[in-house]
């Protein structure tokens, strides 16, 4: 199993959210990760907002990975969404979003966590894989798109 | 960025001109449909009719995909519920409330996020009485700014024949000044056109001139441009409104002020609130009174009365008259720009005083601080530094190596300013901000979390000096 499917349980991927905006998403993914790890939801969404005023974590092509640290967290773990509309993100190409993961990380961020990043990087550079995340009809095959 | 004003009047028109201008999604809520019609045929933007505290009208306003809220109605209690509501029932991530009442504004507890969760309280009136503060300081400044919490700052001003550096080229500054002192030119207009300054530039009697340095040398960089003026003693205060109490109030310990109200009530008021100073009751376009009252002894006039023709005419008057340096609160810009270079010294827009802070929450980036400038076609930034060489295109770098963007430069460097040392003396704790400044050279290396003073001289360079400093996207 790679990196990015260990910390990808199937709970937390959702398919086609509806969501207006970036804020809107953002709210969606601390309730998400309220219920899986009883984090509150205030301090995951104040988290990647602060992040995010830093600078975009937009790659381009529709695809984003919002990040932060937790404090408190154990150990690295991750959201992956997909939205029914794409919404502003201020990408470096100036293209909406639809594709997102997010990573949480303890507090203390470690090389590992560079690692993940660049690895989700990798994947989502890659066209055919962009585009078989976009048709997955199904959690499961999201998941295994990231196993290789 | 989605952002809903609450509020149309003067603040909140004012905040929705400067931002519609910039490509923001706004909506501006008020109870008076005549305010919003005004709005909405000028300007691009959304408006909604309704009390501006009712989760409903909020939510028709769109607050549930706002990024930011700027709740400037006309009652603080207002403001405050909406900016609870935003927090509570909606999520904005930053509020903003425009607060009057000093039993609000003092109170950190009722302003925290479990309560009234208001992230910054604007209140014009004392943002407009410590600018006007700074000018009695400086009694040869048009304009006196501040960056990283005082550390630094830039003081605009007018060169005479006299000034050591007035007639020469800007390189010599550096011979005049002992070398532990550092200032920089940053800008200078001349007969109303902008001049880039280089070491070659040669500064000329009359010149309006843009200093930049450290707070404790600053007087010795102005002594470059002009003799050094008596400090301001007399300071005659037209108008006993608001803002003109106040900043009697702020100024009764250091200077001899007299202030004139024409409401009889209202300057009776404002006597029995003041200690040391001399209120009468009368009109500041008065001739006679003003003749009376001996103006032309003043060193400083300000006109702030509710009127712009009144401080217009009041100014105008009592420089004609003699007193030396002249100010009017003027909201209308037509008129600020109308009188501008005319008998009025300093003209004084609330709206582009109070911009500056709205604005930090608007950039992108970790801003600690933004002076619009030039009525809002320039900019001055105060961008904190952050990440690595590897993450970040400014840190570990050489203010030389950086890459050039036409039309901003990095003037000036504070760091350590989050860093205090304890001044306190036998154990009596007191502690005061370190802040070193680096007045900017091309061998300046910046270094994480440093306060950067960026000067955009055309707005239209922001987002390219925002892009800058953005981290890079694998910054944790």
């Amino acid at each position: 199993m790679s990196q990015i499917t260990q910390l990808l349980p199937l709970e937390n991927i959702i398919l086609d959210l509806d969501a207006s905006s970036k804020k809107r998403v953002f709210e969606h993914v601390g309730l998400l990760f309220e219920n899986y790890l009883g984090i509150a939801r205030s301090t995951v969404f104040d988290s990647l907002f602060a992040r995010e005023k830093l600078g975009s974590t937009g790659l381009g092509q529709g695809v984003a990975i919002p990040h932060g640290r937790i404090k408190g967290l154990k150990e690295a773990t991750g959201a992956f969404l997909r939205l029914a509309s794409p919404v502003p993100f201020d990408s470096p190409d100036g293209k909406p979003v639809t594709i997102l993961f997010v990573l949480l990380v303890p507090e203390v961020a470690t090389e590992q966590h560079l690692q993940i990043l660049s690895e989700l990087a990798q994947h989502f550079s890659d066209r055919t894989c962009r585009e078989a995340l976009t048709e997955a009809t199904d959690a499961r095959t999201v998941r295994q798109l990231f196993a290789s | 960025m989605r952002i809903v004003i609450l509020g149309a009047g003067q603040v909140g028109a004012s905040v929705a001109e400067s931002l519609a201008s910039e490509n923001n999604d706004i909506t501006v809520v008020d109870s008076d449909q005549e305010r919003l019609a005004y709005l909405q045929d000028r300007l691009d933007l959304r408006t909604v009719a309704g009390n501006a505290a009712y989760p409903s009208v909020l939510a028709s306003a769109g607050l549930d995909d706002a990024d930011l809220l700027i709740a400037v109605t006309q009652s603080d209690q207002t403001n405050l519920v909406a900016c609870k509501v935003a927090h509570s029932v909606f999520n904005v991530p930053a509020r903003i409330a425009r607060l009057r009442a000093r039993d609000f504004l003092d109170s950190e507890k009722l302003l925290a996020p479990e309560n009234f969760a208001v992230d910054y309280a604007l209140c014009p009136e004392q943002v407009i009485t410590e600018y006007i503060a700074r000018l009695v300081d400086f009694p040869e400044a048009l304009q006196v700014l501040t960056f990283g919490d005082g550390r630094l700052v830039l003081v605009g001003l007018r060169a005479y024949t006299g000034g050591l550096l007035v007639g020469s080229p800007i390189r010599e500054m550096r011979g005049h000044l002992p070398p532990a002192i550092d200032g920089r030119i940053v800008a200078i207009y001349r007969r109303d056109g902008a001049i880039t300054p280089t070491g070659e530039t040669i500064i000329e009697d009359g010149d309006e001139v843009f200093l930049l340095a450290a707070d404790e040398h600053i007087r010795a960089v102005i002594g470059e441009l002009r003799r050094s003026v008596e400090p301001v003693r007399r300071v005659m205060i037209a108008g006993g409104g608001n803002i003109g109490h106040r900043v009697a109030q702020a100024l009764e310990s250091k200077c001899q002020v007299k202030l004139i109200e024409v409401d009889r009530r209202r300057a009776e008021f404002v006597a029995t609130s003041l200690k040391s100073v001399l209120v009468l009751h009368g009109d500041a376009t008065d001739e006679e009174l003003l003749q009376q009252e001996a103006i032309d002894e003043m060193d400083l006039f300000l006109a702030l009365t509710n009127g712009d023709e009144d401080n217009i005419m009041g100014a105008s008057l009592a420089k004609k008259m003699g007193c030396k340096r002249v100010v009017a609160l003027i909201n209308r810009r037509a008129y600020a720009d109308l009188v501008q270079g005319g008998p009025i010294d300093i003209a004084i827009s609330p709206a582009q005083v109070s911009i500056g802070m709205l604005l930090t929450y608007v950039r992108h980036g970790d801003v600690a601080q933004v002076h619009s400038l030039r009525r809002g076609a320039a900019e001055a930034l105060e961008i904190v530094a952050h990440g690595d060489a590897k993450n970040s295109r400014v840190v570990g770098r050489r203010i030389g190596e950086l890459p050039m963007i036409d039309g901003a430069f990095i003037a000036a460097v504070v760091r350590d300013l989050d860093k205090s040392h304890d001044v306190g003396f036998l154990g009596l704790a007191k502690l005061k901000k370190v802040g070193r400044v680096l007045i900017a050279h091309k061998d300046v290396a910046i270094q994480t979390d440093d306060h950067v003073i960026v000067f955009c001289l055309d707005k239209k360079v922001v987002k390219q000096v925002e892009k800058l400093f953005a981290v890079g996207f694998h910054f944790f």
